[in-house]
């Protein structure tokens, strides 16, 4: 508390004026109480990151200054007026601007028409066609290049962050909120962003940067608040503040679980897990994704696949599984051929996946908890024993410490990071010869993340399973695999030993 | 008949059909799933025949189909946006509320109308029929398709219906207000939709409980049939008015059974919905993704 009294009266100090303050903002949902009298202030021309673990309530803060949804007690001052924002519409109006970690555009429609829908100053029968110009004009000014007539599914996420910034400027944002938009994007990408709102707040916007990753607040935000269980632990200034300070204030006695060290290298046996021969799989976009990879994975083994986002290793991951169509190639699981299998004829061997996009091929929102383990085949038979389903999604939900009100809740009533944890600790418990992962934990907060690949080399060295995680977070990969191999351009570039790799001869593979 | 006479004849069956088919397209568009037509277009038929007989013009009768229809539209729109409730139930609800609705209407009318009939009065509940009408049966409604058409891919107010059709979350963190724009459609969509049921009475030419019964489903074929698309519509629409016009003929030609023959448009629309799922139009014109879906403004979305 002395602590956070110091960094008060520092912050006091300076003399910005408060744009954005909510006092006592409290929201419940079926069984949990997302925030609890929350008191909070965004000063002009500022960054502010706004942290907490998996579940924290900052999202929901965030959707409620945006007007998704609205609070149950509480008040939200802008420039010292009390306001009532019970809709986007009405934030952007306030010069309140969200950016998403999904983006929130729309697919079918052109980059034009999607951001012609939040221009208030165009009736409803303008052309799209007269903003063509104004979205040229503004994009080149900030250093964006995006064609107004291309449909936005042609995008790359990346570019489709973009769009979401554009947006904002085109709406004249005063205040940005960026609710993990930075968190999914490749190192090289994150560094322009960060540049970005460094300019957008020098110009006097305010940016609240919402994470869960401590270095990415420590690296841009001017101040830091901290939530845990929809409560405010503190504010205080990035310059005061270390790591572990700021770990501490997120998970209080959990911070100590935090390591980066190299988890224990496992005993690989004789057998082969997977084997992956000239394997071709097409993308999305009508050329090869995958070209000629070939490996082997060891039963018991961690096989980590390092590469920046796009250059084959979800396409490979899903060929795997069976949910991308194999050109070329083959894929065997412990020698069997699986090589264009169905989903569900890979899974029922024992395979766990987890893919990085768990709404899409994860899980079933609308479902609980214990319907999405009943729908597993490798979990149920005919008849689903539902006292024995029951007791493992408590088990799981004790074990992975997940934030729901029940195992019966909708999954949709779920954090972002509570879902994931849903989706790993299920496929985790279905992999009984193989877990193939993407991304398996960039949604969740720093001790989960760590206690989730905890459980996975766990299950690879005792359980003698083939781990293949393919992750964009190097980190992750360093500390997780028994050997690295590094994709670019849908090729494996390099494979290498735990023992023997080097950093930056993997980054340099990566780029090149 | 010369070839004209035979074209000029369609005329009617293609105004009520295209019209119909426009509007449930552009409203589906919205998100709205819209099982509500049949009864709506019954009920359009009736209140057209009857607001004509009353004040002597298929003019106020046309103006009345269209008001009822859109009061519908709006309705199930409202409903439907505001509150969690399956858009199926409320529109099947209202099919049925506009089949009674329709009896109630169109057989006072009736009666008013026959004894109209004995006093020598005899109100005109048609449009004109006149061979330039009949042209203007082909030119006004494929105008209104062009404008429609452009409206959809040119304006903002295109990009808002299809906004709030593929994704309603996505739209309202846009900026848009979803049950505005929905409105506007069901106000566009429904508008036609009671313009192609004033239509129908023009054609058939007489009332009777039940008129119009099915023909509704028919335009819902008509417009899926054609992606939803409302230059597309014209192809389909014109073809299930050249099989209405001609449905006696072909009955008398090749020897049908009048219950063969009445089973044949609905064989049609199956045929002509599976043959446009197999072309490479049916992922170029998908439905709308959120289609039908129920819409909470404050779910908890990832």
């Amino acid at each position: 508390m002395t602590l956070l009294k110091t960094y008060n009266k520092d912050f006091s100090s300076k003399n910005k004026p408060p744009v954005v303050s909510v006092i006592g903002i409290s929201k419940k949902f079926p069984g949990s109480i997302a925030l609890d009298s929350v008191d909070f202030t965004i000063l002009e021309g500022e960054i502010h990151a706004l942290l907490g673990e998996n579940g924290a309530g900052k999202s929901t803060l965030v959707k409620i200054l945006y007007g998704i949804y609205v609070p149950d007690r509480g008040e939200i001052y802008i420039r010292g007026r009390k306001a009532r924002i019970n809709s986007p519409k009405e934030a952007i109006r306030q010069g309140i601007v969200m950016v998403s970690q999904v983006p929130q555009l729309i697919d079918k429609l052109t980059v034009a028409e999607n951001l012609i829908l939040g221009l208030e100053k165009y009736g409803f029968i303008t052309r799209v066609g007269k903003v063509r110009y104004f979205i040229r004009e503004k994009s080149r000014e900030v250093g964006i290049e995006v064609d107004p007539d291309t449909e936005v599914w042609k995008l790359s996420y990346t570019q489709k962050q973009l769009v979401e910034l554009l947006r904002a400027l085109l709406l004249n944002a005063k205040v940005l909120l960026l609710d993990e938009a930075i968190t999914f994007l490749p190192l090289i990408e994150k560094k322009k962003f960060y540049k970005f709102i460094r300019d957008f707040a020098s110009k006097g916007g305010s940016v609240l940067l919402i994470t869960h990753k401590i270095y990415e607040a420590l690296e841009v935000a001017d101040r830091i608040t901290v939530l845990r269980l929809g409560r405010v632990v503190g504010t205080v200034p990035r310059s005061k503040v270390s790591p572990d300070d700021v770990r501490k204030m997120m998970f209080a006695e959990r911070s100590s679980q935090v390591t980066y060290e190299r988890l224990p290298i496992s005993t690989p046996r004789e057998s082969a897990a997977l084997e992956i021969s000239d394997l071709w799989v097409m993308g999305d976009h009508g050329d090869h994704a995958v070209r000629g990879v070939s490996l082997t994975l060891r039963a018991g083994e961690v096989m980590g696949i390092a590469g920046i986002a796009g250059n084959g290793q979800k396409e490979l991951i899903q060929a795997i599984v069976g949910l991308r169509r194999v050109e070329k190639g083959r894929i065997r699981l412990y020698s069997e051929d699986i090589t264009n299998r169905s989903v569900s004829k890979v899974r029922i061997r024992g395979v766990g996946y987890i893919p990085d996009q768990p709404a899409k091929y994860g899980l079933s929102l609308e479902n609980s908890i214990e319907e999405n383990l009943a729908m597993l085949p490798s979990l149920t038979n005919r008849l689903i024993n539902w006292g024995s389903i029951r007791d493992l999604a408590r088990k799981l939900i004790k074990e992975f410490n997940i934030m729901t009100p029940s195992p019966k809740t909708p999954v949709k009533f779920l954090s972002g990071g509570n879902i994931m944890k849903v989706l790993v600790s299920r496929e985790l418990l279905v992999a009984r010869r193989l877990l193939v992962a993407y991304n398996p934990t960039r949604a969740l907060d720093e001790v989960t993340a760590i206690m989730v690949r905890k459980f996975i080399k766990e299950k690879a060295s005792t359980e003698g399973i083939g781990v293949l995680v393919a992750s964009e977070d190097l980190d992750e990969i360093l500390q997780i695999s028994d050997r690295i191999a590094v994709m670019n351009s849908g090729r494996v570039v390099g494979v290498f030993s735990s023992s023997e790799v080097v950093r930056d001869e993997i980054e340099k593979l990566m780029v090149m | 008949m010369d070839a004209a006479s035979y074209v000029l004849s369609v005329a009617p069956a293609f105004m009520a059909y295209y019209l119909t088919s426009l509007g449930q397209g552009f409203f589906e568009k919205s998100g709205v799933l819209n099982l509500s037509i049949d009864g709506v277009f019954v009920l359009g038929i009736a209140v057209a025949y009857a607001a004509s007989i009353y004040s002597c013009s298929p003019w106020v009768g046309l103006a009345a189909a269209v008001l009822t229809a859109v009061i519908f539209g709006i309705l199930l729109t409202y409903v439907t946006t505001k509150f969690p409730v399956s858009h199926g139930a409320v529109g099947l609800s209202i099919m049925f509320l506009g089949y009674g609705l329709a009896g109630l209407v169109g057989v006072a009318a009736r009666n008013t109308y026959n004894e109209m009939v004995v006093s020598g009065i005899y109100p005109q509940f048609t449009l004109p029929v006149t061979p330039i009408a009949k042209v203007l049966m082909f030119a006004i409604p494929a105008g209104l398709g062009i404008l429609l058409y452009l409206l959809e891919v040119r304006t903002k107010l295109g990009a808002a219906v299809r906004a709030v059709g593929e994704d309603p979350h996505a739209a309202t963190s846009l900026g848009i207000d979803v049950l505005r724009v929905r409105l506007i459609a069901a106000a566009l969509g429904y508008s036609l939709i009671g313009a192609g049921s004033a239509g129908f009475l023009t054609w058939v030419a007489t009332w009777s409980e039940g008129t119009g019964i099915n023909h509704g489903w028919i335009a819902y074929a008509v417009s899926l049939a054609a992606g939803r698309h409302p230059l597309l519509t014209v192809g389909t629409a014109g073809a299930f008015a050249i099989l209405a016009t001609y449905m006696y003929t072909l009955q008398a030609a090749y020897n049908l059974s009048p219950e063969i023959a009445k089973m044949i448009p609905f064989i049609v629309a199956i045929g002509a919905m599976v043959t446009f799922m197999s072309t490479p139009l049916r992922k170029k014109l998908a439905p709308p993704q959120s289609l039908g879906k129920r819409f909470f403004k404050e779910e908890r979305t990832v």
